[in-house]
């Protein structure tokens, strides 16, 4: 089936069916793998590197080291509680193949347009009778640009409701030709002072305004969103800048994402690029206050139904 | 709900169940008269019925409005000791002190039950099932095993809906009448001349029944110092005075006319199954024209259904030990049935279908069983209301779709019109309303035991005995083809096995256990002379359950996977790590990888299809002993848990111990892709072979349907499922937490009502091992967003 170059393939790591919180309706998730920027809250820390990795799950792990004679790369550790030398290990799942539980598991597989898109009719029905359809998130989908080009004008053939979350840091002319072919754009809004914004995602956020300003004036499917982290996005400094930069674009709806510790679970798992959180102050109390103060400056703030 | 209903509600909930034993009783006396035991058995039948009738204490509750009362007790069960009486007495020493579903039962009644058991040790149907001894002695001890099969008809009959539309134009009077005419056109003596004459004594018994009422109610109001409830006790005694003996003249009388007769066809059939099925259509008119006339107001005749529901709720059935492996959680399966389509096709919605789905949701009770059924052309403000009421976790209505059921009740030999006026009875399963005598729970057959069978030359694993047909060794099966070829010609014999032992109990069932008066409201009955337990209905079904398909698909996907494809293991080393549950982890860590029904494949999902194909081939083309057919239904009750811990692991990499898969669900905790792909895996079956029904169970976290999203993408499942021609679904909304807060403080929530299988439960009144699957169960995978 593979044509080495001929077709481009997307990296991805998972796909999720019957979401009801990414857009309307029932949706599947496409969870794109690589993204330019380093969340400090990454809910999906597997995401960030753009290459296929191992996670090794402890509890299932029976120590029969199965994995030590399958890895050519000699990444085994024998020791209890360490199974995977991440420096050492290129991710090639030669490990995940034999092993027996499921304690080591490949994370990302590649897959071209057509396969996906199998994938994704799967659920066809139930997109139609519920408006809904499919979402595109990771990770930044628009940094696989070249799968995305392969595979939208398919998708769009098929009839799908297609919707994008992107955190924006991507090149700025593939966001261009590329959003006109979602429906929905979903924009993360992650922090809107420029040096907070490196501090907390290990990057600029200027290209990333520069933009969203763009897409508010050509596209009309384009949604803010964000992350509510407490301590970080609910200052009145950050909330009061976020809401005069939607202003000015002509933009008052915005989406609050509730804040979930679920990636700090997922760290110890994998190569780990990120520490824990320390957080300060209760999720949902700061996604309320956020929501009024949002509110008070003149948005109008959905928050998403917590899970 | 208003303040007298929710009166009503906490006397029936709080009230102990318990057991009465006047039923029992007043049978043995009848039956203990030699004269009596002289006379023809439909004769026996209608005196005995009409004797417990006249004779058991009755009872008008305080705040009533619909009256009548199944025992003695505000809730409680009978014996039924001329059926499975001496089984229900297995546990009745330890009745008020057993953990599960205790009944309140004095000792004088302990030993006043225990003295009638030695009448009844050589009389008891099961005791007369075979001619020969021996035959029999073998029957019984399959019976009482119960791994290959139960023959559920054993224990009587009933599952009916019954024609009370009859009941309400003509009275019970009436029907006498009716089978007296005709008595007078056949020859003295007759086979039909004794049934008319059981006809005319059960319904002059039903109508005396409420007489008693009338004059209970007189006596209640002249005593009665309040003077609005003596009012109350007076019109009681009008509407007693009326009905059930002649026709319905409003609706009060209607609704308890209905209620009367449910009382006397539960006490003559058996207790399980008497379904009042489509009231929203029968009983329709009468709200109708007291509503235009201005005689009764909608608040009235709101409380009058509710106070109607509520009463079903006093009847519970009397389950040893022994039966509650089989049949959890109290339930006697008594179905109510809203919406649909007339006979015609038209959509069938009132404002009573509309009433009736408010009582359910708001009283939540455990009976009646609410199901609705919904088509094509179902209006959107009934479908919007099911679906609120199911994303809010009320686990009622079941729901039911015409555009399959309908057309497999006209294969399978009804007449359009008659097919469109289905209620389903019992769990799940489709009968004409007053006209089938379908014995639709009449067996459930154990099949993955059949599986088990073929992997070990007709013996269970470990045993020298064989019980199966002699298939050959695992060693000599070279391909799938050879597997199942094994599987089938085991399932060939142990169905054979079962249909000997269920004719036989249908002809014992007709010999000893003729029901004049349930025959007399079906269809059919009065015209041809004869019972129902003999042939005289319209239409003629037996049920036999085809239980956990998908254990079975599963496990041979499995085969093929691992013997020859993978060949990972030759299928002797397969059977012999079933045969000792698993020792190798790792081997059960593959096959649990291997591909499993329910999530959107389609190779394991034509596994599970296959399986059912076998069933419903080898049923094909035989007939019972009343002229009917045998169908196959697909569900489990609660066996699939029971029948889990006795049947060996299978190839699936299920253990010995863990449940088989409940209904048509996916094996216990294999579905793991969500709802859309169960949904996609259980369309992509052909269930039209399902002409018994069947019970598909999907369970939500009660987060994934919570707020704005929920309803709207239930409703979308669910409409998708039905338009592909999903037959029947039943929705659970749990949140685990609460349910295992339940499990481990019962007082916390002590009506948590739950869907078992087709019906409804308090969580309370199932078994460890059955709370313990649910809270398993509880959690398909929720909408989980990446951001």
């Amino acid at each position: 089936m593979s044509h080495g170059q001929s077709e481009p393939r997307g990296l991805i790591f998972d796909i999720q069916r019957f979401c009801l919180h990414d857009g309307p309706g029932i949706r599947t998730t496409v969870f794109f793998k690589g993204c330019a920027l380093a969340c400090a809250w990454c809910q999906n820390p597997e995401s960030i590197s753009p290459k296929p990795q191992i996670a090794w799950y402890a509890e299932r792990c029976t120590g029969c080291l199965t994995c030590a004679g399958a890895c050519p790369k000699g990444a085994i550790l024998t020791p209890p509680g360490q199974r995977v030398d991440f420096s050492l290990c290129d991710g090639c799942g030669a490990c995940a193949a034999v092993c027996p539980r499921e304690a080591l598991v490949s994370v990302g597989r590649r897959v071209t347009a057509s396969q996906l898109l199998d994938e994704l009719m799967k659920d066809v029905d139930f997109y139609r009778s519920s408006g809904g359809g499919v979402t595109l998130s990771g990770g930044e989908p628009l940094l696989q640009a070249g799968f995305l080009a392969d595979f939208l004008p398919q998708a769009r053939e098929a009839g799908l409701h297609l919707a994008l979350e992107t955190s924006g840091a991507c090149r700025a002319r593939d966001l261009t030709t590329l959003a006109p072919m979602f429906d929905l754009l979903y924009f993360d809004m992650k922090f809107m002072d420029p040096a907070g914004h490196r501090k907390w995602t290990g990057r600029d956020n200027r290209g990333i305004l520069a933009a969203f300003t763009r897409l508010a004036r050509s596209h009309p499917g384009l949604v803010a969103r964000m992350p509510v982290v407490p301590g970080i996005q609910d200052t009145d400094e950050n909330l009061e800048r976020t809401a005069n930069f939607l202003k000015k674009c002509g933009k008052q709806e915005i989406h609050l994402l509730p804040y979930h510790p679920l990636g700090e679970a997922k760290i110890p798992r994998l190569a780990p690029g990120l520490a824990p959180l320390e957080l300060d102050g209760d999720p949902a109390q700061s996604l309320e206050k956020v929501r009024k103060a949002l509110e008070s400056l003149g948005l109008s703030p959905l928050v998403y139904e917590p899970l | 709900m208003n303040e007298r209903v929710q009166r009503l509600k906490r006397a029936v909930q709080e009230a102990v169940p318990g057991l009465c034993p006047e039923r029992a009783l007043i049978w043995t006396r009848y039956h203990k008269d030699k004269q009596n035991r002289k006379k023809p058995r439909p004769i026996q039948m209608a005196e005995a019925l009409s004797l417990v009738l006249a004779e058991k204490t009755i009872r008008i509750w305080p705040d009533e409005l619909i009256v009548g009362n199944y025992t003695r007790r505000r809730v409680g069960g009978g014996i039924f000791p001329e059926l499975h009486g001496l089984v229900q007495m297995s546990d009745l020493f330890s009745f008020p002190s057993r953990k599960e579903n205790p009944l309140a039962l004095s000792r004088a009644d302990m030993a006043r039950l225990a003295a009638i058991a030695p009448f009844w040790a050589t009389r008891f149907l099961g005791a007369r099932v075979h001619k020969s001894p021996r035959k029999n002695l073998a029957f019984l001890a399959r019976q009482l095993s119960g791994t290959e099969f139960v023959i559920n008809e054993t224990g009587g009959i009933s599952h009916i809906a019954p024609d009370y539309e009859k009941l309400l134009t003509l009275g019970a009077l009436g029907i006498g009448e009716d089978a007296a005419q005709r008595r007078k056109a056949v020859r003295p003596g007759s086979d039909e001349a004794v049934f008319y004459e059981a006809v005319e004594t059960a319904m002059a018994g039903l109508a005396a029944f409420g007489h008693r009422y009338a004059d209970l109610a007189r006596k209640m109001a002249v005593a009665e110092p309040d003077p609005a409830r003596a009012r109350e006790l007076a019109a009681i005694a009008e509407t007693c005075e009326q009905v059930p003996a002649r026709p319905a003249r409003n609706f009060a009388e209607a609704l308890q006319s209905v209620f009367f007769a449910q009382i006397a066809v539960n006490i003559e059939s058996l207790d399980n199954s008497v379904c009042p099925g489509r009231v929203d259509q029968y009983l329709f008119p009468y709200l109708k024209r007291d509503l235009d006339a201005g005689t009764l107001g909608p608040d009235q005749a709101r409380e009058l259904v509710f106070a109607w529901s509520v009463k079903f709720a006093e009847i519970v059935p009397v389950f040893p030990a022994l039966i509650t492996r089989i049949h959890g959680g109290l339930f006697n399966g008594q179905v109510v049935c809203v919406g649909g389509t007339d006979g015609n096709g038209a959509d069938a919605v009132n404002e009573l279908s509309m009433m009736l789905l408010n009582a359910m949701d708001e009283l939540r009770m455990r009976q009646p069983n609410y199901t609705a059924r919904v088509h094509a052309g179902s209006p959107p403000e009934y479908l919007d209301k099911i679906h609120a009421i199911l994303a809010a976790g009320a686990n009622s209505p079941a729901l039911y779709n015409d555009g399959a059921i309908v057309p497999v009740l006209v294969k399978n030999g009804y007449s359009p019109e008659h097919a469109r006026d289905y209620t389903p009875v019992g769990c799940v399963e489709p009968v004409s309303q007053g006209r089938s005598f379908s014995s639709t729970d009449a067996a459930l057959m154990n099949v993955p035991l059949c599986l088990e069978l073929a992997l070990n030359r007709g013996r269970r694993f470990g045993s020298r005995l064989r019980i199966g047909a002699r298939t050959p060794d695992p060693g000599a099966m070279l391909s799938m083809k050879d597997v199942k070829r094994a599987f089938t010609d085991q399932l060939g014999f142990g169905l054979e096995k079962l249909l000997d032992d269920l004719a036989a109990v249908e002809r014992a069932n007709a010999r000893l256990h003729p029901t004049p008066l349930t025959s007399a409201l079906l269809a059919g009955c009065l015209e041809s002379g004869t019972d129902s337990t003999a042939g005289g209905a319209q239409y003629n079904f037996s049920g036999i359950q085809c239980v956990a398909p998908s254990s079975v698909g599963d496990s041979l996907c499995a085969i093929e996977r691992a013997v020859f494809r993978d060949q990972r293991l030759s299928l002797p080393e397969l059977a012999a790590q079933c045969a000792a549950n698993f020792p190798d982890e790792d081997l059960r860590a593959y096959l649990l990888s291997l591909p499993k029904f329910g999530n959107d494949d389609p190779e394991a999902d034509a596994w599970t299809d296959w399986v059912m194909e076998a069933f419903s081939d080898l049923l094909e083309g035989r007939k019972n002993t009343r002229g009917g057919k045998y169908t196959m239904g697909v569900y489990s009750v609660t066996v699939h848990e029971f029948w889990g811990r006795v049947t060996g692991a299978d190839p699936s990499g299920r253990r010995q111990g863990e449940p088989l898969a409940a209904g048509l669900a996916p094996g216990n905790g294999m579905d793991r892709c969500g709802p859309t792909a169960l949904l996609n895996s259980v369309n992509r079956l052909d269930v039209s072979r399902a002409t018994n029904g069947l019970n598909f169970n999907v369970k939500f976290d009660a987060a994934t349907l919570r707020g704005r999203t929920g309803p709207l993408a239930l409703s979308a499942l669910l409409s998708t499922y039905f338009s592909r021609g999903g037959m029947q679904a039943q929705v659970n909304v749990l949140d685990p937490k609460v349910l295992k807060e339940a499990r481990d403080n019962p007082a916390a929530h002590p009506h948590l009502l739950v869907r078992v299988s087709g019906y409804s439960a308090y969580f309370n009144d199932l078994t460890p091992a059955l709370k313990d699957e649910l809270i398993r169960r509880t959690s398909l995978c929720a909408g989980r967003g990446g951001a």
